[in-house]
């Protein structure tokens, strides 16, 4: 017989070995459960009523998502009907995208560049970890706090928001993008070297035609990301933008149906570059 | 005349020997395989030659040039004028056959050039004529990851012709293929020997097919070259000596 453990009781065989460290994790797990059942029983609720403030968020989100609805002086378009405040929404809209797409960029081409010095099968290691470890920084610290931070200098506004979105971008996808051109074949390169390719040549004829797609789709995810970011922006750092209008309708005007119309565009939006993003990868993927 | 002279060539990898003082001379026009078992320092050989790895000791000369003092441009030129070819292709799979077969070229353009992929009129003939050669006029502007293994080597083919090499290495060209693209692909590095007068020199794992194609063989163990002669003269002791193994226990007996 082999040293096979069964459980004590049920004398069934005993397939995870037990540790120390699993006891711990289902100790921590336990008293966080415990926690959490205690928080819920003892929240000072301020004489709430329970049912009635859950009845009364429904009815809020059923006026923000079922009678969504902008007001024309919030847009600066007073007495322009319901029309011009959806092409004034849109405007601030394009606004918001045209941050995203200009921080994408500019994060996109500074990445590429270093991200070719970055990559371990490109550059030395020293180099490689030089850049890596500069752009790790830069990746700790949250988008927002970036802009925050260059808003010192630049003062709350656009520029800060482009500076510090950019800087994060290119903390995003540097780390990407090196990363894809680290999956390249090794041989590839080898091959190239041997006919006397120059490392330029090496980069444009073998690793950016091999890792483009994967390229592509970073560049569009952290596009998405910026997106929402610059919503964020707008009403956080005074960027400009759709998000700003947010902000107002929330904290200042308290008109939920603004909030329900402003927030369905925003989804609009999203969603077009989902689609966009899955056309764009069907059509370079479409020999994988 | 010899087109590569290596002498006393060496080789370290940290402490261990890759190579030691290894020396040799190649006639212009000469099919030569190099056999040994995996870790004899083979394919360090071929690197060495073209600089993929660079020795430790010693001296290569090809074509009248000090391989080992070369740096930069000097080098890419040098590189230029020796073919490669790889057991798994090492081709760039997302272009097309065409694109690879040119990339043969890049070592004899202007960086800007090569980048851009503007290849000349001339350029682009060889490369059709090189295909033709090989049989792939068919699959000009297909991309490579459709190809089979024979035919994606034949690719690999085409893109040291291009080069205009006077010599072709090949590591171990088919240890990836089945039986018959194998053939198929060591009768076309014969036919280019043969018809082009590009010397051939190929690290093989099969000795049968080292006998049959080579005009002469080179027999590496542990870094040491220990056959050097004609395929006659490799009988089963000489073929044990170069594997270090008891008689009776290789798998071609």
């Amino acid at each position: 017989m082999t040293a096979v453990k069964r459980n004590l009781r049920t004398g069934r065989i005993i397939v995870k070995r037990p540790t120390a460290a699993k006891r711990w994790v289902n100790v921590v797990l336990l008293v966080l459960l415990a926690l959490t059942i205690w928080g819920f029983l003892t929240i000072e609720t301020k004489g709430t009523d329970l049912g009635k403030a859950t009845v009364d968020t429904i009815r809020y989100f059923g006026i923000m998502f079922g009678r969504p609805a902008g007001v024309d002086t919030h847009f600066g378009v007073s007495g322009a009907g319901s029309w011009g405040v959806f092409t004034a929404a849109l405007r601030l809209l394009l606004v918001t995208l045209a941050l995203a797409f200009l921080t994408t960029l500019v994060g996109a081409i500074i990445a590429l560049i270093l991200g070719l010095l970055a990559a371990r099968n490109l550059t030395n290691t020293r180099t490689s970890n030089i850049i890596k470890g500069f752009v790790a920084v830069i990746r700790a610290v949250p988008t927002v706090l970036w802009v925050l931070i260059f808003a010192i200098g630049a003062g709350l506004g656009a520029v800060a928001a482009v500076i510090g979105m950019s800087f994060h971008t290119v903390g995003y996808l540097l780390k990407a993008y090196s990363e894809s051109f680290e999956e390249l074949d090794e041989g590839v390169i080898d091959a190239l070297r041997a006919s006397g390719a120059s490392w330029l040549q090496i980069v444009f004829q073998a690793v950016l035609p091999s890792s483009a797609t994967y390229l592509l789709s970073w560049t569009f995810i952290r596009f998405e990301i910026n997106f929402a970011v610059a919503v964020a922006m707008g009403a956080a750092a005074g960027a400009g933008g759709i998000g700003f209008n947010l902000f107002m309708a929330a904290g200042y005007f308290f008109d939920i149906s603004e909030i329900g119309f402003i927030t369905y565009l925003i989804l609009a939006v999203a969603l077009i570059m989902e689609l966009v993003a899955t056309q764009l990868k069907k059509r370079y993927h479409i020999h994988d | 005349m010899a087109l590569l002279e290596v002498e006393r060539l060496t080789k370290f990898y940290g402490d261990s020997r890759a190579l030691s003082d290894v020396t040799f001379k190649i006639k212009k026009g000469q099919f030569v395989a190099v056999i040994g078992p995996s870790g004899s320092g083979k394919t360090t050989l071929i690197r060495c030659i073209n600089r993929l790895i660079d020795a430790s000791d010693g001296s290569i000369r090809y074509d009248k040039e000090d391989i080992l003092a070369l740096k930069g441009a000097a080098l890419r030129h040098a590189r230029a004028k020796i073919g490669m070819i790889f057991q798994h292709y090492n081709l760039v799979y997302r272009l097309t056959v065409i694109e690879n077969v040119l990339h043969g070229r890049l070592g004899y353009k202007s960086s800007i050039a090569g980048v851009l992929g503007m290849y000349t009129e001339e350029e682009k003939t060889k490369a059709v004529e090189v295909l033709q050669l090989l049989g792939l006029e068919d699959y000009v502007y297909r991309r490579c990851d459709q190809l089979s293994g024979g035919q994606k080597q034949r690719v690999g083919i085409a893109r040291a012709l291009v080069q205009d090499p006077r010599m072709i290495l090949c590591d171990e060209p088919i240890s990836s293929l089945d039986p018959s693209s194998a053939k198929i692909i060591m009768d076309y590095l014969r036919r280019i020997q043969k018809d082009l007068g590009i010397t051939i020199l190929v690290n093989l794992h099969q000795v049968d097919v080292a006998k049959r194609y080579a005009e002469r063989i080179l027999g590496f163990n542990a870094g040491h070259l220990v056959f050097d002669g004609p395929p006659s003269e490799l009988n089963k002791k000489r073929i044990h000596e170069i594997y270090g193994t008891e008689a009776g226990e290789l798998i071609i007996d």
